[in-house]
């Protein structure tokens, strides 16, 4: 089946390709929402590849404002104007001469321009013009039906609520059926593209992320934990920290393309031991992110430096990226996308979440920051990647909570630092919980984090520090 | 009219009639009438005895354009009957795909073996 693109980042892989050719697609969404911005973006990318649009208003924003709004956007040409986008106005059409001259004019309209796309905006408000439902119903069926005969995709743009979806006639002609909405996050104002119907193609169901921005529209596929992500297989090689002693216990260093929960209490050294494992990863000559949500970048550059390590090089040469997002502007929908872009892009072998714990306050659903991390932690997986999570134990001394959440189901490893009392005195203690597919050391060890970077002392063999 | 040409008329109306009935199954008779509508619009740009072409939800008829050869011998009927089909197959291609479109032509191939339809015109 032909389809047309749409050219919007990542609607098209939502939509497995783009929308069926001569559809009928409703944009419906509360004003502001973002409709008129959607379908302009996309008939200007189609227009840049050749196709023409016919864009109809009918009474609810004068041509010349919404040519006014439009000029910001970087995908807006004037130069493809009259050419490949044409303005019309049908609603002038509908109150002087009645609903039953506007599919006439259309349809001259069409005899003239031949355009690929056409666009009513808006047809809810042109539903008044109609003396009742059963007029109006005949007039959207007549309409589908001339349209797709002339081999055209439309979009009817309209203020539709979520309630009147499953209520007005047009949604049970229409072909496709793309809600827009927005709604409040934690501290984010955030929009929302569902697709709630689209014939023959198979579509991502679910609330998807968009955002619109001088380019136009961005979308942000919602991460999916199911399904065939979960087909991954496993690599036999191993990934050290460069930490003999810690390797040792490893018995040679963490399964290639797991992920390892690292968890302690606040000052246990859990961003030193992650930053250990890209370091040592990057010596190997392998890629990797540290991806940084509570100290910046010139923060870990300081400290790696005081240890001794060699950051800078690695970061030159670009094997170690340190990428630092506040977790004030943390938006788990769209930067999920963004770091799976950017391993990507960087074929990143290591990876580093420092720490999910900022992830998990930005959410204001449990249940969706448990879906998103594993969701993440899979794509993660069917790449091969080593990653670690490090997460915040509230209780400096209890080794029983591992994170809230119960996010360690989804680790194959997990490291735990912690703090026990001796005597007058607090030592760190480091112990492997589990190591999934593979055997390890089960005692605790004493570690100190000195100038040199990260030792490992002796097993802890002084039962009432663990009291 | 000649009698030779009095015949080939009443053949493409058994052939038009055919395309409508196939299409219909596929179509419905509303969007059959309006994909008539757009062919003989653009085929008129160049024939405009096509407008002479008469259809509705009970069907099509060549009657007045059979009357109009009465009057003008020399119309081109065989080039614009051709170029009508050869459209109509096209976008009806395109619409309920090139496997069906190929059944229906199969079929009309079998009554009308002479006239190689073709739905790859652009």
């Amino acid at each position: 089946m032909d389809k047309l693109i749409t050219g919007i980042k990542n609607l098209d892989y939502i939509l497995g390709g783009g929308i069926p050719a001569y559809s009928l697609n409703i944009v419906s969404g509360s004003p502001g929402s973002g409709k008129t911005i959607l379908v302009q973006n996309i008939i200007f990318n189609n227009a840049r590849a050749g196709r023409k649009s016919l864009y109809l208003t009918t009474i609810s924003e004068s041509q010349f404002k919404m040519v006014r709004h439009l000029q910001g956007f970087e995908f807006f040409s004037d130069d493809l104007l009259g050419e490949k986008v044409i303005y019309g106005d049908l609603g002038a059409v509908l109150r002087e001469q009645g609903a039953d001259k506007a599919l006439g004019y259309l349809t001259e309209m069409i005899k003239k321009h031949l355009p690929n796309i056409v666009v009513i905006d808006s047809f809810k408000a042109i539903r008044d013009i109609f003396p009742d439902e059963k007029t109006f119903k005949a007039f959207v069926f007549d309409l589908a039906a001339a349209l797709s005969i002339w081999e055209i995709t439309v979009f009817l743009v309209g203020e539709y609520e979520e309630k009147e979806l499953t209520l007005l006639s047009e949604f049970a002609i229409a072909d496709g059926i793309f809600h827009l909405y927005g709604q409040e996050e934690k501290r984010f104002q955030k929009r929302f593209i569902r697709i709630l119907k689209m014939r023959g193609t198979s579509f991502q169901q679910g609330e998807h992320l968009f955002q619109i921005s001088p380019v136009g529209i961005e979308v942000f596929p919602r991460m999916r934990p199911e399904g065939e992500e979960l087909q991954y297989g496993f690599k036999p090689g191993r990934k050290g920290f460069g930490i003999p002693s810690l390797d040792e216990m490893l018995y040679g260093g963490l399964t290639e393309g797991t992920i390892t929960l690292v968890s302690g209490a606040t000052g246990t050294g859990k961003t030193i031991l992650a930053l250990k494992f890209l370091l040592e990863g990057a010596e190997k000559g392998e890629n990797g992110i540290f991806l940084s949500f509570e100290e910046p970048e010139a923060q870990l550059q300081n400290t790696a430096r005081r240890l001794g390590w060699e950051i800078d090089k690695y970061l030159a040469q670009g094997r170690l990226s340190i990428e630092f997002i506040s977790p004030i502007e943390l938006d788990v929908d769209k930067h999920a996308f963004e770091i799976l872009d950017l391993i990507r892009e960087k074929k990143v072998e290591r990876f580093v979440i420092d720490s999910i714990s900022s992830f998990e306050n930005s959410v204001s659903d449990p249940q969706k920051y448990r879906d998103y991390l594993w969701a993440l932690g899979q794509q993660l997986k069917r790449r091969h990647i080593s990653s670690i999570f490090t997460a915040l134990n509230d209780d400096p001394f209890s080794p029983l909570i591992v994170s809230r959440e119960q996010i360690s189901l989804l680790a194959d490893n997990i490291i735990i630092l912690r703090y026990v009392e001796d005597g007058s005195s607090i030592k760190k203690v480091l112990g492997i919980l589990k190591t999934r597919g593979s055997d390890h050391d089960k005692a605790l060890r004493e570690y100190e984090i000195t100038p040199n970077g990260i030792n490992i002392l002796d097993k802890l063999n002084k039962a009432d520090m663990l009291r | 009219m000649s009698e030779i040409t009095e015949k080939e008329i009443e053949r493409y109306e058994n052939l038009l009639r055919e395309m409508w009935t196939a299409s219909a199954k596929y179509l419905g008779i509303l969007s059959v009438n309006l994909l008539v509508e757009r062919v003989v619009w653009e085929v008129s740009l160049e024939y405009q005895e096509i407008e002479l072409l008469q259809y509705d939800q009970d069907g099509i008829s060549c009657a007045r354009i059979a009357a109009r050869l009465k009057e003008n011998p020399e119309l081109p009927v065989g080039d614009m009957f051709m170029k009508f089909i050869t459209r109509y197959v096209a976008i009806l291609a395109r619409l309920i795909g090139r496997e069906r479109t190929e059944e229906i032509k199969k079929r009309l191939n079998e009554e009308f073996a002479s006239i190689p339809f073709d739905s790859r015109e652009e």
